[in-house]
C-alpha cells in the first residue's frame, strides 16, 4: 500500500491540492458571505428567523442532490462545486455569527452605546471580537463539513480526492479508496488544527 | 445645567406613560439622585439625557441647548456613563477600556496614556499593576472603580450613573460611596445618579428626586426630604427612624461646641470659676507649652479635694470634624461615655459634643433645616 502511494505520489498530491484549493476558495467565500449575513440579521431580528431557517433547510438537502440541482444552472466543474460548498457551509457560520453576537452580555453593549460609540464601531470593536470564539467554532465546523462534502463534488467533475475515491470504487481498487480517504482526513485535521490555533490566539 | 421641561415618555406597548410630564432642573456641580421603586421611571429619565431613550414629548436642555438638535454620538461622548454591571469590555485591557472615549475623540497616544495612569491613581489602583490586566482579573469593587474611571476619561462635565454600586457587597459599596464623594469634591461634576436605595440617595445626594409611576413626587435636599416628606409614599421609602438618618447628614463640625482650656498649674477653684463663668461643664487642661494633658469636668471638680493634675482624665478616642453624628453616637456607645472630643489638626482638640447636643441637633432639625452646612 505504501509502495502504491509512493509510486503514484504525483497524482495523489495533485488531487489533494485540488481538493484543498476547492475547499479553501469555498470557505473564503462562505466566511465572507456568512459573516456578512450573520451580522446583518443581528440588526433585523425579524429576518433572523427566516434566514436561519433557510440555511437550515439548505443543510438538510443531501449533498448529492444539491450538486445535481446545480448542474443545470452552472454546468459541471469547479464552479458549481464551490457554489454547492458555499451554500452548504452557510448554516454553521451564519448561525454562530448570529448567536455569538446576540448572546453578548447586554450591559457591555449598553455601556458602549452610552459612551458614544457608533453602531459600526460597536460591531467591529466590541461585538465581533467578543463573538470571535463562537464564530470560529462555526467556521471550524463548516470547514470540516466542507472538506468531507468536497469529496462528493467529484461527482460533478470538480476533481480532488473525491475523484480518486470514485475511481477506486469503479476499478474495485481498495488502496485508492483508502488513500483518498486518508488524505481527506489529513486535510481535515490540518485545517481544523490550524483554525483551532487561530481561535485560541484570540480567545479572551 | 440639565433641565427637563414637560417630558413624557410613552412606550408603544404601554398605556401609561413611563415618565409623565416631568419638570426637573439639575444644577451644575450637583449630585442629583433619582430614587424610587422599580418601574418608577428613574432609569428612563436618566437615559433620556444621553438619548439612549428618546422622549416622546417635551424638551430636555443641557446648558440651555435642546438635546434633540445634538447628534447622539457627539452628545454621549461628552457625558460619562456608568452602569451597575460595569459593562467593561472583557476583551480589552483596563487601560484600553479607560481609553475608549479619548480614542474616539482622537487624543494622541501620549496624552491618553497619561490620562489613563492619572485616572487609575485617582481610583487608588496602581497603574503598574492594573493597566494591562483584563477586567476578569479584578474584583467587583475594582471593576466598578474602572467603570467610573472610564466614564471620567475624557473629563465630561456630566456623569450618568445607573445604580453603579448596586451589585456590590455592603462593605465595598460603603467604601466606594465614600471614595466617590471625596472624588466629587475634587472634580465637581454634574451627576445624575439612579438608585432604588433611599439610604444611598440620602448619603450621596445634593438633591433627591423621588419618583413614582413616572411622576416626580418630591424634589429637594436630603434634609428637606427627611424632615418633610411630601406624602405617605416618601415616608415609606425613607422607612422608620428618619431622625437617625438625619444624623447621617450632619457632621460634627456643624454642631460641636468650642471648649476652653486652662493651665495645669491653676487651682481647682480657678478652674471652677472659669467653668461657671463660661457656663460649660468641661475644660481642657494644658501644660506650659500648651501641650494637651487631658480634661476635667464640673462633677469631678465639685466633688473632690485635689489638684487639677490629680483630677485630670485622658481625652481618649476622638472623632473628627467630618464624622457624622450617627458615627459619633455609636462611638459614644462603644466608649460608654456621654461626651466625646472632636480632634483638630496636630493632636489638638477643637471641640466637644455631648449626648445632649446630639439629641438637640436631631430634634431641632424637625422644625428647621438650617443645620446642614
Amino acid at each position: 500500500m505504501l509502495e502504491f502511494a509512493i509510486s503514484r505520489w504525483q497524482t495523489i498530491l495533485k488531487m489533494t491540492i485540488d481538493h484543498f484549493t476547492i475547499v479553501v476558495i469555498a470557505m473564503i467565500i462562505s466566511i465572507i458571505a456568512g459573516v456578512a449575513v450573520g451580522v446583518l440579521i443581528t440588526y433585523k431580528k425579524s429576518w433572523a428567523n427566516v434566514i436561519l431557517n433557510v440555511a437550515n433547510i439548505l443543510m438538510t438537502i443531501p449533498s448529492l442532490a444539491l450538486f445535481s440541482i446545480l448542474i443545470p444552472i452552472m454546468g459541471i466543474g469547479r464552479a458549481p462545486a464551490i457554489a454547492g460548498l458555499v451554500l452548504y457551509t452557510q448554516l454553521p457560520i451564519v448561525r454562530n455569527v448570529y448567536t455569538g453576537i446576540v448572546n453578548i452580555d447586554p450591559s457591555i453593549i449598553e455601556a458602549a452605546n452610552g459612551m458614544g460609540l457608533s453602531k459600526a464601531k460597536i460591531m467591529y470593536k466590541i461585538k465581533l471580537p467578543l463573538a470571535f470564539p463562537v464564530i470560529m467554532a462555526g467556521i471550524r465546523t463548516a470547514a470540516v463539513m466542507g472538506i468531507g462534502i468536497g469529496a462528493i463534488a467529484a461527482y460533478i467533475g470538480a476533481g480532488g480526492l473525491g475523484e480518486y475515491i470514485f475511481q477506486g470504487i469503479n476499478r474495485g481498487n481498495d488502496r485508492m479508496i483508502l488513500i483518498g480517504a486518508i488524505m481527506v482526513s489529513v486535510i481535515t485535521i490540518i485545517i481544523d488544527r490550524g483554525l483551532g490555533m487561530v481561535q485560541r490566539r484570540f480567545e479572551i | 445645567m440639565i433641565r427637563f421641561e414637560k417630558v413624557v415618555k410613552k412606550y408603544n406597548y404601554q398605556d401609561k406613560a413611563a415618565v409623565d410630564n416631568l419638570d426637573l432642573h439639575i444644577n451644575k456641580g450637583e449630585i442629583c439622585m433619582l430614587v424610587g421603586p422599580s418601574g418608577c421611571g428613574k432609569t428612563t429619565t436618566m437615559k433620556m439625557i444621553n438619548k439612549l431613550i428618546k422622549a416622546t414629548t417635551g424638551k430636555i436642555y443641557i446648558n440651555e441647548m435642546d438635546i434633540e438638535k445634538v447628534d447622539p454620538i457627539k452628545l454621549r461622548l461628552d457625558i460619562g456613563y456608568v452602569i451597575q454591571d460595569t459593562g467593561l469590555f472583557p476583551h480589552m485591557t483596563i487601560a484600553e477600556n479607560i481609553a475608549t472615549v479619548p480614542m474616539e475623540k482622537g487624543w494622541d497616544r501620549n496624552k491618553i496614556r497619561h490620562r489613563v495612569d492619572e485616572l487609575l491613581e485617582l481610583m487608588e489602583l496602581d497603574p503598574e499593576i492594573y493597566r494591562d490586566k483584563k477586567p476578569k482579573d479584578l474584583s467587583g469593587g475594582q471593576r466598578q472603580r474602572v467603570g467610573v474611571a472610564r466614564a471620567l476619561a475624557a473629563d465630561p462635565p456630566i456623569m450618568l450613573m445607573d445604580e453603579p454600586f448596586g451589585a456590590l457587597d455592603p462593605i465595598t459599596r460603603g467604601k466606594l460611596q465614600d471614595e466617590f464623594l471625596r472624588l466629587q469634591e475634587k472634580i465637581g461634576k454634574t451627576i445624575v445618579f439612579v438608585t432604588h436605595d433611599m439610604d444611598e440617595a440620602i448619603k450621596m445626594g445634593d438633591k433627591i428626586a423621588v419618583m413614582r409611576d413616572g411622576k416626580l413626587v418630591q424634589f429637594g435636599t436630603p434634609n428637606e426630604i427627611l424632615s418633610n416628606p411630601a406624602d405617605e409614599f416618601v415616608s415609606e421609602l425613607i422607612g422608620g427612624n428618619g431622625s437617625l438618618k438625619i444624623m447621617n447628614l450632619i457632621k460634627c463640625k456643624d454642631i460641636m461646641r468650642s471648649i476652653p482650656n486652662i493651665d495645669v498649674d491653676n487651682s481647682v477653684d480657678e478652674a471652677m470659676k472659669l467653668l461657671l463663668k463660661l457656663g460649660v461643664r468641661n475644660i481642657l487642661v494644658t501644660d506650659k507649652g500648651q501641650g494637651l494633658l487631658g480634661y476635667v469636668n464640673y462633677d469631678s471638680l465639685a466633688n473632690h479635694k485635689a489638684t487639677l493634675k490629680e483630677l485630670l482624665k485622658p481625652i481618649g478616642e476622638t472623632v473628627t470634624p467630618k464624622t457624622t453624628l450617627q458615627d459619633t453616637l455609636s462611638k459614644m456607645f462603644s466608649l460608654g461615655r456621654k461626651t466625646v472630643f472632636v480632634s483638630g489638626s496636630r493632636g489638638r482638640v477643637d471641640g466637644i459634643i455631648t449626648m445632649d447636643d446630639l439629641l438637640k441637633a436631631v430634634s431641632d432639625n424637625d422644625q428647621s433645616s438650617d443645620i446642614i452646612a
